[in-house]
């Protein structure tokens, strides 16, 4: 074997000058190797390993930003403070009030949606497009256009409650209300981008499947409950992952929205970051936060990777 | 029932939903283009989502708006931010997918690993650390500390490398028969062929930037450097605040990213579907 080896290396002369074997890997071709990788390990370095290493560091300590030379090492002293912190129980009890409801809403808005213009018939481009539109709008715009549409006094959507006899409400200015406003944008705004992601898995759905059951006397409800939803388990699987992670990062809706508000009705942990890490510059205590509810977020993101992965090598 | 009847059912079901999804974007486009009384006055009829009557008067609040802020400026910040992020994106991204799939150098496999376990990092937690980084830098107030945190994305380099292992290698060892260097191989051969991907993580960098908005407002604290997403949440809070501008401000700041979707729609939903199922 090694000598058809060693003929085989004969005959590629280029590559073994250039000291390209499976065994040994040249100093050159190492280098290649590492200078290919050094723009985006020097960006992840900067941006993301070192942060992160750094959030570990800091949450140990009291560093306060206006006076960097006072920082003590103070321990766990951030997270028993945490662990009795109102705002912070606060905004995890508000965040999962907004996964909790944002995922059977959204995902099921999607889902519905998909189905009702899968099948080509006149219309369904342009129903299309209108489900689509919200997705067009980004975070920031989408938070100030309905903060107009709901405004209390003057909002087009208390007029309109108004004509069918509907007092007009708070909406935003709620504390029992605000949470569910930001939910129902929020669905609104996202609905569209996986409804498309549903119609490419629906789409993947050979249609040999519903012939043959049709010949078998299945009817359309029967079809939707035994095929199209099995066969659709990956892509709402997948959905669901990224739906869930995100929902944990809300932070735009209510910075714009509502500033936390009312009561701190809205406010999430990634906001209540922002605040006491760059509004108050205590940055130890923020990096505790991070910490904490970082880590949270990577827990929960392993569960999932583990369960989906299982469940797509079926 | 009957065949008739479904059909009327699924339009009517279908009309009121596409109403619902579609009138918060055709109010604001119609109510950029009147004075402000009329937006009120028209609240309670129908006529609020419909323009104003004299095409002439549409520009007005985009005129006035203008006047007041320097909204070019903020429209090029946003346009030049996000541009280079596309194309830093695309190209560290794809330098380190290519070295990922082709190369072999030691300590890949550790590397590989690490890119992939920080996948599950969530970047926003992160912000105040990335934050003290990017002042000890002295890149605060540049340009530099927008665009270069986005130029390198796991999720990218990831999508890079699946789809550069895909490409067949005999053309790249022709290519290395003839005394190509690796550089050349990725520049002549693997980036022409890679349009699909390109096309995707340029799209998903692009429209990333242009709806960043956290990260701007932590890192420019000088108004002429906002991108657009702040300076519409800082006009609607500069008093006098007026509905129509801020509407017609809204409204140009979504033009370009309605173009972007309807240019390459295809390549998002490929992208994440491919890059979600992919990930483990």
């Amino acid at each position: 074997m090694k000598s058809i080896k060693g003929i085989f290396r004969g005959n590629t002369g280029l590559k073994l000058k250039k000291g390209n074997s499976m065994n040994n890997t040249s100093f050159k071709e190492n280098m290649t190797g590492y200078m290919f990788l050094l723009p985006s390990l020097i960006v992840l370095g900067l941006f993301l390993f070192i942060p992160a290493i750094m959030s570990l560091y800091y949450s140990l300590t009291d560093y306060y930003m206006l006076t960097p030379n006072l920082t003590k090492f103070i321990g766990l002293d951030n997270f028993k403070s945490l662990l009795s912190d109102v705002q912070f129980r606060k905004s995890i009890v508000n965040v999962f009030q907004f996964v909790i409801f944002i995922m059977p809403i959204q995902v099921g808005t999607a889902l519905g949606l998909a189905l009702l213009v899968n099948k080509s018939r006149r219309g369904t481009l342009f129903y299309k497009v209108a489900y689509f539109s919200p997705v067009v709008m980004s975070l920031v715009v989408v938070s100030v256009l309905w903060l107009y549409l709901l405004n209390p006094s003057s909002g087009l959507l208390n007029e309109v409650l108004q004509t069918f006899g509907i007092p007009a409400q708070p909406f935003l200015s709620s504390p029992n209300q605000a949470m569910y406003v930001i939910i129902f944008v929020s669905a609104w705004q996202g609905a569209g981008y996986q409804m498309l992601i549903f119609l490419a898995g629906l789409q993947n759905i050979p249609e040999e499947v519903y012939e043959a059951s049709t010949i078998d006397g299945a009817n359309k409800w029967q079809q939707l409950i035994n095929i199209t939803l099995p066969m659709l388990k990956p892509t709402s699987l997948l959905i669901l992952t990224t739906t869930l992670i995100d929902a944990f990062k809300l932070v735009i809706q209510p910075m714009v929205m509502t500033q936390g508000g009312p009561l701190n009705s809205t406010l999430t942990p990634v906001y209540y970051i922002f605040r006491t890490g760059f509004t108050d510059r205590q940055i130890g205590f923020a990096s505790a936060l991070t910490v904490m509810y970082g880590g949270m977020i990577i827990i929960f993101t392993i569960i999932q990777r583990k369960f989906v992965g299982e469940d797509t090598n079926d | 029932m009957t065949n008739k009847t479904t059909t009327i059912l699924y339009h009517f079901l279908s009309i009121l939903l596409a109403i619902l999804f579609i009138f918060p974007l055709v109010w604001m486009v119609v109510s950029s283009t009147k004075q402000e009384a009329a937006i009120y006055s028209d609240m309670g009829s129908f006529e609020a989502f419909l323009p104003s009557m004299k095409i002439s008067d549409w520009l007005i609040p985009y005129k006035e708006i203008f006047s007041r802020f320097n909204i070019i400026r903020y429209l090029a910040n946003s346009i030049f931010y996000a541009a280079s992020v596309t194309i830093g994106s695309i190209i560290v991204n794809s330098l380190a997918g290519y070295a990922f799939a082709t190369v072999k150098f030691k300590g890949k496999k550790i590397l590989f690993a690490v890119m992939i376990a920080s996948l599950v990092i969530p970047g926003e937690t992160i912000m105040i650390t990335k934050f003290v980084v990017t002042e000890k830098l002295g890149i605060l107030n540049t340009p530099l500390a927008v665009i270069l945190p986005m130029v390198a994305t796991p999720l990218y380099i990831y999508m890079f490398t699946i789809f550069f292992r895909a490409i067949s290698t005999e053309l790249q060892e022709a290519a290395m028969l003839e005394g190509a260097s690796k550089l050349k191989i990725y520049w002549k051969i693997m980036l022409p062929m890679s349009k699909p991907a390109i096309a995707t993580v340029g799209t998903l960098s692009f429209i990333m930037s242009w709806n960043d908005y956290i990260w701007p407002l932590m890192v420019m604290t000088k108004s002429e450097m906002y991108p657009l997403q702040v300076a519409i949440t800082n006009i609607n809070n500069t008093q006098p605040v007026y509905m129509n501008q801020v509407m017609a401000i809204l409204t140009i700041s979504t033009i370009p990213l309605i173009l972007i979707y309807v240019f390459f729609q295809k390549h998002l939903v490929q992208g994440l579907s491919s890059s979600g199922t992919g990930v483990k």
